[in-house]
């Protein structure tokens, strides 16, 4: 083309592309609900039947299912704040365990009663967490070291005051033995369906929620997430929010333990290992980032329940545990495969 | 390619830099002596002296983009393409760059050059191409004047860039006397503000001029309490009364506000919707007993929308997605909902087009016309000049000379760079 080419002008505007409806975008962000709701479906294909009953709709298993995510899911509530911040703490599998040692000591030696027991674990796990997460603000340090560090020291403690034995809780009146009413929690209700554990999930659930949706403090969490620097710019107090967070982990890694301790009768300071990685995997599948931000609480409820339902399936047909790894690490990969090929179409990922 | 955001890994050492990704080796093994000279030679084409053994990390932006060009020369071969490569380089900087894009043009390099700067566009190039919204515009030639390089980016003849001065001022604001902040921990490269005297008035705009690494980001950030742990010394006084800006929240308490250099890493959360970046400094205001008013919140992003004309004006598209200019124009309305009576920009139109320059320009005079006071820091002359109605200049971190708005550009530029050949102790 040479130098005097005329000028041209092109005055048409491209297409709102932002007005598309993205349906794709808009199913991966209930990934997990659909995955729940798939696991379910193929729950009921392959379930073995006994009398014409399909197994893994009978009440009796469904309870089971609900019950057996309930402690998991209750940490990975607490997880998922954590990780919308785009921290991550490893330390809740050990608290739980530490915290159901503490419970079962306090009930049978102590002789505390119920509710100073529980608030007492409770604010303990808090603390454990609060202090978790001040380490990481304060020093600046990555909080998987602090809560890798924080799993250790708990897991020590628990080992400590247990002295590496099963505390075994005895419920009636008297020295040395708990309060009968702890026992609920390995109760069921409603007619023998409904385990109490998962109902602690639901509320915890429910509580968690509304804070992250409603509140001020939500709305902080998904900041810090999303940009710290931003946050902190305008006003958001960044460090108590960073210590908050972990103080929920905390604080619900305690509550799993009460309830761990309730349904199991004893503490144990082996308990709980792994949870950690259980939680995380929920909250993923469940659609939230690890780079923090993005994430629902809808999606780590049926995240847990979608992997418990899952674990539930391959027992009833006798397929061994190695492979319900395999198929709980595939199903990891593709819920962050196709997080991440949302992020790439809305051009903001890499 | 010379990208405008350097591709260089700060904490290894010019030569490696250079070398990166295609080191020399002998017999299986770097041969640091090669390429150590080889580096000294690259960089002695482009006319600067650096120490090839120092860490890039350590180098100033301007000498950073110097090796990033003597890198991306030692690769090309026909065809050289760099984007914004002065956008952070002083103006001897920029000569020393053109006069080397003019001797390896001379050489037969094609050179494809990005910029925003209109002015230098005809300095280096021999054919210009507009784009506009990812299409070519217009094609001209670098004769063109820039009335039609400006319509062709904008769609549109655009009357005025910059807005009428009002010439009315209220209170004092923010006055600065022989203020001095002290970094607790010094930094290498952090050029802390030393004797400021300055003064913003309720309605005025103020405008920061100087070279790179002059201070300008760190007055700004120091006095938003943003530039780390410190103490300020000397008199600082907001609206007429002393002031301790030492956090970010103490700051915003006593009514400053401040818009990044950075909208991307310090300003905006980029997977967010609009309407939550937006409220983000007024989450008090939108969540009464701590819970969240979702219309309260909508209300509040709609008008701030319709104030900055963000488009598309739809509060729940991702910020990412928009435009650099309209990712501007949120960062700027984010700052603004937050209700301050000084507002502090960081070069508030870096990588925005000159039709939402000129729009960011009209809003930032409305609001000063307001009464709210504006300290802009900026590195593009004209822009100082144009919108400002006093330009302060800065050197090695002082306040050196003042000249009224509409001032003669070199002039500024020449109180802004005096002595900067010398070195200080």
């Amino acid at each position: 083309m040479d130098d005097a080419a005329p000028l041209r002008d092109i005055s048409s505007a491209p297409p709102a592309a932002w007005r598309r409806i993205d349906l794709f975008a808009i199913a991966v962000r209930f990934q997990s609900v659909i995955g729940l709701v798939l696991v379910a479906m193929g729950g009921v294909i392959f379930s073995p039947r006994r009398h014409g009953i399909i197994l893994f709709l009978a009440p009796d298993n469904i309870a089971n299912i609900v019950r057996a995510v309930s402690e998991t899911g209750i940490i990975a509530v607490g997880m998922t704040f954590v990780i919308i911040t785009a921290g991550i703490d490893l330390s809740v599998g050990a608290l739980l365990s530490l915290s159901s040692v503490l419970t079962a000591t306090i009930m049978t030696t102590a002789g505390w009663g119920l509710i100073p027991t529980v608030l007492f674990v409770v604010a303990c796990g808090a603390l454990f967490g609060a202090i978790q997460g001040g380490i990481s603000t304060r020093f600046r340090l990555e909080p998987f070291i602090v809560t890798l560090a924080g799993l250790q020291v708990a897991r020590g403690l628990a080992l400590v005051i247990s002295n590496n034995q099963y505390i075994n809780i005895s419920y009636g009146e008297g020295p040395g033995l708990a309060p009968p009413v702890f026992a609920i929690l390995g109760d069921r209700l409603f007619n023998n369906v409904v385990p109490v554990a998962t109902l602690v999930f639901v509320v915890v659930a429910a509580i968690a929620t509304f804070v992250l949706n409603f509140t001020r403090f939500g709305r902080y969490v998904f900041a810090v997430g999303g940009n710290e620097r931003a946050a902190r710019l305008s006003g958001v107090p960044v460090t108590l929010v960073k210590v908050s967070v972990y103080a929920i982990t905390g604080l619900v890694s305690a509550i799993a333990g009460i309830v761990h301790a309730g349904q199991f009768n004893f503490g144990s300071a082996n308990d709980g290992t792994g949870y950690e990685l259980t939680a995380i995997a929920a909250v993923v599948i469940g659609g939230t980032s690890l780079f923090g931000a993005a994430g629902s609480m809808v999606g780590t409820v049926a995240g847990a329940m979608m992997l418990g339902a899952l674990a539930n399936i391959l027992q009833l047909n006798n397929i061994n545990a190695a492979l319900q790894l395999l198929a709980t690490g595939a199903i990891i990969v593709l819920a962050a495969v196709l997080q991440s090929l949302v992020r790439r179409r809305e051009g903001l990922g890499r | 390619m010379i990208f405008q955001e350097l591709d260089l890994v700060p904490g290894l050492d010019v030569t490696a830099n250079l070398f990166l990704g295609r080191e020399l080796t002998r017999a299986g093994v770097l041969d640091r002596a090669t390429m150590r000279r080889e580096a000294r030679s690259r960089l002695e084409t482009v006319g600067v002296e650096i120490d090839v053994d120092q860490p890039v990390g350590e180098l100033s932006v301007g000498r950073r983009q110097i090796v990033a060009i003597a890198k991306a020369l030692t690769y090309a071969s026909r065809i050289l393409v760099m984007d914004e490569p002065t956008a952070a380089l002083t103006a001897a900087e920029v000569e020393r760059l053109f006069a080397v894009m003019r001797e390896i043009a001379g050489r037969g390099v094609g050179i494809v050059y990005i910029s925003h700067r209109l002015e230098e566009v005809p300095r280096v190039a021999d054919r210009v191409t507009v784009l506009r919204d990812g299409q070519v515009a217009g094609i001209a030639p670098a004769s063109a004047p820039q009335s039609e390089l400006v319509r062709l980016l904008v769609g549109r003849p655009l009357a005025e860039l910059y807005p009428r001065r009002s010439g009315e001022f209220g209170r004092s604001v923010l006055r600065l006397e022989h203020a001095s902040f002290r970094p607790r921990n010094t930094r290498a490269g952090w050029q802390a503000p030393v004797d400021i005297s300055l003064e913003v008035r309720a309605g005025e705009i103020v405008g920061l001029a100087g070279i790179m690494g002059a201070g300008r980001t760190e007055l700004l950030t120091a006095l938003y309490g943003a530039a780390g742990a410190g103490a300020w010394s000397g008199a600082v006084e907001i609206d007429g009364a002393p002031a301790y800006l030492s956090s970010i929240r103490g700051a915003r308490a006593e009514g400053l506000g401040l818009v990044t250099d950075d909208r991307r890493g310090s300003g905006l959360m980029l997977r967010d919707s609009v309407g939550r970046n937006l409220v983000l400094t007024v989450l008090r205001r939108v969540s009464p007993f701590f819970l969240m008013s979702r219309a309260r919140e909508a209300e509040l992003a709609r008008e701030a929308i319709h104030a900055f004309d963000v488009r598309p004006a739809l509060p729940e598209v991702p910020v990412g997605a928009l435009s650099g200019g309209n990712q501007q124009k949120v960062v700027l309305a984010k700052e603004v909902l937050g209700g301050p009576r000084l507002l502090l920009l960081d070069e508030p139109t870096r990588g925005v087009d000159v039709g939402a320059k000129g729009e960011i320009y009209a809003r930032i005079r409305e609001l000063a016309g307001k009464g709210l006071g504006v300290l802009i820091a900026s590195s593009e002359m004209p822009e100082l000049i144009g919108l400002c109605d006093r330009v302060i200049v800065l050197r090695r971190g002082r306040t050196v000379a003042e000249f009224p708005g509409g001032a003669d550009e070199h002039e500024v530029l020449a109180a802004a760079e005096t002595n900067e050949g010398q070195t200080h102790g």
